[in-house]
């Protein structure tokens, strides 16, 4: 069956199934996560109560409104910021040391230690909009759905970010 | 070797989730069944709540305005002509309604100036019940005209056998009791309009009479002239003729100034009596009055509209400003969250 990805699709196709859709943008999700996080450990828990929250809300899903995988991106993202205030709570109440060190390779295999060095750099809004857009290939509109802005913001943001990277791998190259 | 851009890169080495991640995410799908959808949708589009509110807001006041306008036609409307207009003389003038009773103090309103000539000269327009009303109306306002020291000027009276009766009379009452007149005579029915005129004439009359004075001045230079006893005769015979002129012209200006004394002593009053109703009972289509009635439901429902937009408007714009601004605030809590979390 094949799993609309794009609104235009989903107006026109019937609703897909839950177990389809999950299988479909399990690694869309997880990748968003990861670059959110920085941790792939954690994107993973965080992409599995993902998944959890969506299927129980898998009936308030309107393919009219936004493809399953723009659906799945602002999940995820509430997700993660739940996950992020309950650690700040649990913080504060513990006093916490720094977080363990990340892994080498947290963006994926194959990256340049330059580019890996200038991903971490980012802030988290450019890495989430870097993810959205260039690693999952949402349009502006969705990815301005997710990150709840506007799309010219969006558009700012993913310039600005592409400019930081390309003068960091630029740097990192020349040193 | 230059490196592939970032992108390219970003792309290529895209995170995947690990196996068991996948498997996890599978049982999950396959153990737990997928809930029912619910009968109504959860979430309504703007598009969709416009595209039918709308037009269900419309038909529900067009309905009620439709039953109101049934329900309410049965009621009977009497339609009662506008009052004829007071003519304009150029004078100080007042009128009545339609419709009002004759009251002393509302027939007459402009009392002449005593000590001064005036050209005083009222209309009153009365109605009255039948014919036997008019006939007696037309003798009992010729009666007040000379027990006032007045008569009639003329009279015009119609009485035909279909159709309303009328009366016209021109009285001719002296200046100094035509208020009394106005009011006995507006009593003969109910006033239709009332129209008074003055006019100031002393300053005629004084101008009169010094030419009077001036000329008679002169007829008697002229007259002393004529008695010299060694006048030639054209000169006599010029004497003659202006006397004779001048005799003339203060003919004239007496009259005048008679016919000036008579005018502001006498003043003129015109009756018109009428048997017509004025005011008709206009029958109308049960439709007609159904829509007029509708259309009144539908301008309140309009007003009653705008009121509230007016009083809900500012509201709602508030409500929606303070929703956005949470939202603002919601979306930079969460950036700072994301933030500390570096």
């Amino acid at each position: 069956m094949t799993i609309p990805s794009t609104r235009a699709q989903a107006a026109g196709a019937e609703r897909p199934s839950f177990a389809g859709v999950a299988e479909a943008h399990l690694d869309d999700v997880h990748a968003y996560l990861v670059y959110l996080t920085r941790d792939r450990v954690l994107a993973e828990d965080l992409t599995a109560d993902t998944f959890e929250k969506a299927l129980r809300l898998w009936h308030r899903f309107d393919p009219r409104r936004a493809s399953a995988r723009t659906w799945l991106c602002q999940i995820a993202r509430t997700t993660a910021l739940d996950w992020f205030r309950a650690e700040e709570r649990r913080r504060r109440r513990e006093q916490a040391t720094a977080r363990e060190d990340l892994t080498d390779s947290v963006f994926g295999e194959g990256l340049s230690p330059g580019l890996e060095s200038a991903l971490r750099a980012l802030t988290h809004a450019e890495r989430e909009v870097i993810a959205l857009r260039v690693l999952l290939d949402l349009d502006g509109d969705e990815a301005a759905r997710v990150l709840g802005i506007s799309p010219t913001n969006v558009s700012t943001r993913l310039s600005r970010a592409l400019k930081k990277l390309e003068e960091k791998v630029g740097t990192h190259v020349l040193a | 070797m230059s490196s592939p851009d970032p992108i390219t890169q970003l792309r290529a080495a895209k995170p995947a989730a690990s196996p068991e991640l996948r498997e996890r995410v599978r049982a999950l799908a396959a153990r737990t069944p997928e809930p029912r959808r619910r009968f109504f949708p959860t979430r309504l589009s703007l598009r969709r709540v416009v595209l039918v509110a709308a037009p269900a807001a419309l038909a529900l006041a067009l309905g009620a305005a439709g039953v109101i306008g049934l329900t309410r036609s049965g009621e009977d409307e009497r339609v009662v002509s506008p009052p004829l207009a007071a003519a304009e003389k150029g004078a100080p003038t007042t009128s009545l309604q339609s419709g009002e009773a004759a009251t002393p103090d509302q027939a007459a309103t402009l009392p002449p100036t005593t000590g001064r000539l005036q050209r005083y000269d009222a209309e009153l327009r009365l109605r009255v019940e039948d014919l036997d009303a008019l006939s007696a109306a037309t003798q009992r306002a010729m009666r007040i005209a000379r027990s006032l020291g007045g008569y009639v000027a003329s009279a015009q009276y119609d009485a035909p056998e279909t159709g309303p009766g009328s009366a016209m009379l021109v009285l001719r009452v002296p200046t100094i009791r035509v208020q009394s007149a106005i009011v006995q005579l507006s009593g003969l029915g109910t006033i239709l309009g009332q129209r008074i005129g003055i006019e100031d004439l002393q300053g005629q009359a004084d101008t009169l009479a010094d030419q009077i004075t001036a000329l008679q001045g002169e007829i008697a230079s002229l007259r002393r002239q004529l008695e010299t006893p060694d006048l030639t005769d054209d000169a006599r015979a010029q004497l003659e003729l202006q006397l004779a002129q001048a005799r003339r012209e203060l003919a004239e200006m007496r009259a005048a100034l008679e016919q000036t004394r008579t005018e502001g002593t006498l003043a003129t009053v015109s009756v018109s009596l009428t048997t017509e109703q004025t005011a008709r009972l206009q029958e109308r289509g049960r439709l007609d009055r159904a829509l007029d009635r509708a259309l009144d439901a539908l301008a309140w429902e309009a007003s009653a509209a705008l009121i509230a937009l007016a009083i809900g408007g500012p509201l709602l714009i508030l409500a929606v400003g303070v929703w956005k601004l949470a939202a603002v605030r919601r979306r930079r809590a969460e950036e700072r969250l994301l933030d500390r979390s570096e």
